[in-house]
């Protein structure tokens, strides 16, 4: 995928290999999605060689709800934004969802380089700063669900706005909480995709809230967000 | 005659519709699937509009806002309080038509806590943050969450 991913179990009785099916997955998804293998069926479907029609269900599952969030999301979610048909704003999440259920285990948290997938929590999740590497901006307490960040901590690294182009001004990142990876992953990147806008589309998400951290250092947050109750700062 | 009538007409209305977009009634539009949430002092402070909690109902009191009417449609805000505390808002459309009861619900004001950026350390079990060019960041910290378990 890219990435790396960790998975921190708490059951006692659990075993490295439980993670065997999971991490399976995780291959099988990259071989049918990598944008940067010529024989994968994205990279195939986007150079005509392979008809829709014909690819795996898995992929026309996935392009499938690319379109969908493209409509909700009024096109700040595009998987073809960058010209070339890349779905893996939305495969990371659904892929690491789909993981999660393969494993054995009643208290999980799957960490697919810093966007999770928790259940049989508690889990206290910190929100990276995005000035200061080494702080964190939030902590969240939850005990299932998805949690996931977007953003820009360093120069030369952007998601751009696909109606404009250019990356979004004012904002450092956005943290979105919901039921699964896919949605609140779709969710955070388009929210941040808006810019000084996303903080209201977020207010009137259903079943998700968000975190937004503006430069200038206001944050706008939904009043449902997660956060922890008692936040011990040093 | 009635070729006047009927410009006088039109020009009454079109009249009626500009008052209608510039002066809309207010609503609330909380997120349904809020849960209450105790927000620690150092994160956050309250916000100017007070965050909506849903309670089991005991104790809870609703209040029928005034109708406010428009042209084209009429609406009454209830209001649900324990105590004093706003627990809920339902928007009941008196009457209207498509169009503008949509537009009235577009305007609906989104409710966000406002806090500034704070920069703290604290014990969390993982860490989220946007995939970075040195993912070596997030592994490190997790080597040393990791050691911290170990430690204790």
């Amino acid at each position: 995928m890219g990435m790396p991913v960790t998975a921190h179990v708490r059951d006692a009785a659990f075993a490295p290999g439980d993670l065997d099916a999971a991490f399976e997955w995780l291959r099988e998804v990259d071989a049918l999605f990598s944008t940067y293998r010529p024989g994968s069926e994205v990279s195939r479907l986007d150079a005509g060689t392979l008809a829709l029609a014909d690819a795996d269900p898995l992929v026309r599952e996935v392009l499938a709800r690319c379109e969908a969030l493209r409509e909700e999301t009024r096109g700040a979610f595009d998987a073809r934004a960058s010209g070339a048909l890349d779905p893996s704003g939305l495969v990371k999440g659904w892929a690491l969802d789909r993981a999660a259920a393969l494993v054995d285990a009643e208290s999980l948290c799957l960490d697919g380089g810093g966007d999770l997938v928790l259940r049989g929590g508690p889990w206290r999740v910190g929100i990276r700063h995005p000035l200061l590497s080494d702080r964190l901006a939030a902590v969240l307490e939850l005990r299932e669900g998805a949690v996931a960040t977007s953003g820009t901590y360093e120069r030369g690294e952007h998601i751009l706005d696909p109606r404009t182009g250019h990356p979004p001004r004012g904002v450092l990142s956005v943290t979105v909480t919901g039921p699964e990876l896919a949605t609140a992953d779709a969710y955070a990147t388009s929210a941040f995709a808006m810019g000084r806008k996303g903080p209201a589309w977020t207010a009137g998400l259903d079943k998700h809230e968000a975190m937004t951290i503006l430069t200038g250092g206001r944050v706008l947050g939904t009043p449902g967000f997660p956060l922890a109750a008692a936040a011990a700062a040093a | 005659m009635k070729a006047l009538a009927a410009i006088v007409v039109t020009v009454v209305a079109v009249v009626l519709l500009a008052r209608f977009e510039t002066e809309p009634p207010r609503t609330l539009n909380p997120n349904s699937a809020l849960e209450p949430v105790r927000t620690p002092r150092a994160l956050a402070r309250p916000a100017s509009t007070p965050a909506p909690d849903r309670s089991s109902g005991e104790g809870e009191r609703s209040f029928l806002g005034p109708a406010m009417t428009t042209p084209f449609s009429a609406i009454q805000v209830r209001g649900f309080f324990t105590g004093r505390r706003l627990t809920g808002v339902e928007t009941v459309l008196l009457t209207g038509d498509g169009p503008h009861t949509e537009a009235l619900n577009a305007r609906a004001e989104p409710i966000l806590r406002e806090s500034v950026l704070e920069a703290g350390s604290a014990d969390v079990d993982v860490v989220s943050g946007a995939t970075s060019t040195s993912r070596i960041w997030l592994d490190s910290l997790q080597g040393a969450i990791d050691q911290a378990r170990r430690g204790r």
